[in-house]
């Protein structure tokens, strides 16, 4: 048996870095090998420019083949991303990429509802722009407690079930022509005052019965948004899939560092997030 | 890069194309480092299979990795789809024409470590690696190694079922390490794997809780590289009258941590952590080896082996 080889290793230029309050930092990338090959979902394994230092797994949020750039949205939160958000226009970063199983559609279920909880929105957008891609009917919500890295502004779509006032987007799906709304409890203008996953059921709520049943899920945040995604698809019976976090070594499948217990029909295994996910069927992870 | 004859180290009655060794427990069953294109089993001497048991084992719960100062903590727990799986369906998928692949054999009591390698005697695999030292389960492993007596008795259990090449890894978590070399040796050991992980614990400020699941890990990369050389050269004055070679391995991030190993007493070098930083490694590593062999005036790989000078 000989393994295919899937994922590359470039020493990839940043071509841009923006920082966003917060700790959030935006930072594009020359790796076209990566960005001719990666589907929502993947991540790449980054390293931070420090010698002696694991990589940090970070999803891949817009892959531009043409031009061979991709772009991820990440937060400081210790010394790796630290390091990273240091790191200038020009620099070289080794790169492996990209890296997963991404989202899958499931047959039947041409509308998505795609919620992404801070610095989980990357592959919510790198789904959003690919579904436009094939006109598939889209609605993403967002969810941050710090204000999003990017400057909201007043929707001219309408959504069903949205609460008066909420009307705030991210510019980008604006411009894509795909829904978007945004929740926080930091009391952001524009934004629903609570969490995503109540956004998310006023718009389901708001559907007739065939519309919500040619609905699905999908969601990449913090773990306690991941429950309560797969918490709603339970109970409105739909499917949903989500992109999981955990600590990382190798990031290829090689070390069994990453891995977190599946419901499969077999039985409970432990599967690894970086080849066997990141993205995992909700009711196979969060089985409530 | 093409084969240099130059590189090829005999060991235990095989011969490596290269010195360079895959180390258990980072390569998976050698089937995982290839989705990283221009990466390649056939780069290296031998391939270290991810450590196997009886019966398969989930492993730890997470976290199971955590990054530590020039180093990392691992605490997998064995997990492995137990022996009979590997010997069906792993063994028979691995091309051993590109280089020899090692197993590396765990267990809880001494009659599992046999029944292990009673398995593992009827199949290609070119050697056969007792660990005897790993931090990350409750019975068996470092319990063992920690132990000459018990180090002796797996050993010697193990000899007397297999013919295959015997390699015994050994942990540094012990007072004498070259004593209980010595013991393994007599019981039947061919050759040793020098070191193991160290034993070590992170502690999340936040949570006030151990970073790992298992609480305790096995502390691997540079930050262990000059215990691990201190441990070869140790077994090296046991193992070098007899000669018996050493995989040294502990950290080793670039040519010159493995020619320190070599000189040190080393006939072989291992990569885990390092490829973890840099899958693509050991090309570079080779090339170093390569580049050193030029610059100094040596033949082979294997005159550097215990070649250290001693201060006057
Ligand atoms: C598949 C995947 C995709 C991810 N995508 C993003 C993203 O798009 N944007 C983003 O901001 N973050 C993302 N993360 C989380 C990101 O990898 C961590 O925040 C980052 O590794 C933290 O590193 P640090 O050195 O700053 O933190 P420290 O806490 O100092 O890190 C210490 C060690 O723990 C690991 N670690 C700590 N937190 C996490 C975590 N949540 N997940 C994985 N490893 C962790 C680090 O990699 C490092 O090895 C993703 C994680 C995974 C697994
Ligand atoms: C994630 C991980 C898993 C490991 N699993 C095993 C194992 O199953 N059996 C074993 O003998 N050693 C295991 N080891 C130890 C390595 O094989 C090696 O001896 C050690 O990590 C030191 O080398 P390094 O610093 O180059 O990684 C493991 C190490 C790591 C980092
Ligand atoms: S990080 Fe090594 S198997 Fe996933």
């Amino acid at each position: 048996m000989t393994t295919e080889a899937t994922i590359f290793e470039e020493c990839a230029e940043i071509v841009a870095h923006r920082h966003w309050p917060g700790a959030q930092h935006v930072l594009t990338l020359h790796a076209p090998l990566t960005a001719a090959a990666a589907v929502p979902g993947q991540f790449v394994h980054l390293a931070t420019g420090e010698r002696h230092a694991l990589r940090r797994p970070l999803s891949i949020m817009r892959a531009m083949p043409g031009q061979g750039w991709i772009e991820v949205l990440y937060k400081a939160v210790g010394r790796g991303t630290q390091v990273l958000a240091e790191r200038g226009v020009g620099e070289r970063l080794a790169l492996l990429g990209p890296i997963g199983r991404g989202f899958t559609p499931v047959a039947g279920r041409p509308r998505a509802l795609l919620l992404g909880g801070g610095v989980g929105l990357p592959p919510m957008i790198f789904l959003a722009e690919a579904r436009r891609q094939l006109a598939r009917q889209t609605l993403v919500l967002l969810g941050s407690e710090v204000p999003f890295p990017f400057q909201p502004r007043p929707s001219q779509q309408l959504i069903a079930g949205m609460p008066h006032g909420v009307i705030g987007t991210m510019p980008l799906l604006e411009d894509w022509g795909i829904g978007c709304r945004l929740a926080s409890r930091a009391g952001l203008p524009g934004c629903h005052d609570g969490f995503v996953t109540d956004l998310a059921r006023l718009h389901l709520d708001a559907l007739d019965e065939p519309t919500r049943e040619a609905t699905m899920l999908y969601g990449c945040g913090p773990e306690p948004m991941l429950t309560a995604v797969a918490a709603l698809a339970r109970e409105y019976m739909l499917p949903c899939q989500l992109s999981l976090e955990e600590y990382m070594a190798c990031a290829v499948g090689g070390c069994a560092g990453c891995v977190v217990p599946v419901h499969e029909p077999a039985g409970l295994a432990m599967r690894r997030v970086c080849v066997d996910g990141p993205v995992f069927d909700a009711a196979a992870v969060y089985p409530g | 890069m093409t084969a240099d004859p130059r590189l090829e180290v005999p060991f235990c009655g095989l011969t490596l194309k290269n010195p360079l060794v895959l180390l258990s427990g980072c390569v998976g069953f050698g089937h995982e480092y290839p989705r990283v294109a221009g990466f390649s089993n056939a780069q290296v001497g031998a391939v270290c299979l991810k450590g196997t048991t009886g019966a398969a084992r989930p492993g730890n719960p997470a976290h199971r990795v955590v990054e530590t100062p020039a180093g990392m903590l691992n605490a997998i727990g064995l997990q492995n789809p137990g022996v009979a799986h590997v010997v069906e369906h792993i063994l028979p998928t691995l091309d051993f024409g590109q280089t020899c692949y090692i197993a590396n054999l765990s267990g809880s009591t001494v009659e599992e470590y046999v029944a292990v390698a009673r398995q593992l005697d009827d199949t290609p695999l070119q050697a056969l690696e007792i660990n005897i030292s790993c931090p990350n389960v409750k019975e068996g492993g470092v319990t063992f190694g920690n132990d000459p007596d018990m180090s002796a008795r797996v050993v010697a259990a193990v000899r007397a079922v297999t013919d295959k090449p015997l390699i015994t890894k050994l942990s540094p978590n012990q007072a004498d390490i070259a004593a209980n070399a010595r013991r393994c040796l007599e019981a039947g050991s061919d050759a040793f794997a020098v070191i193991n992980t160290l034993q070590g614990m992170a502690v999340d400020i936040h949570t006030r809780r151990p970073v790992l699941g298992n609480v305790q890990g096995g502390l691997s990369g540079p930050a262990i590289k000059p215990i691990a050389l201190l441990k070869v050269h140790q077994v090296a004055q046991v193992c070098v009258p007899h000669g018996v070679p050493i995989i040294g391995q502990g950290g080793i991030a670039s040519g010159t941590d493995a020619l320190e190993f070599l000189i040190a007493g080393a006939s072989a070098v291992g990569i885990g952590t390092g490829l973890f930083y840099d899958p693509l490694l050991c090309h570079k590593v080779l090339a170093d080896l390569q580049a050193y062999l030029d610059t100094h005036g040596f033949d082979t790989i294997g005159e550097l082996t215990g070649s250290l000078q001693h201060s006057a």
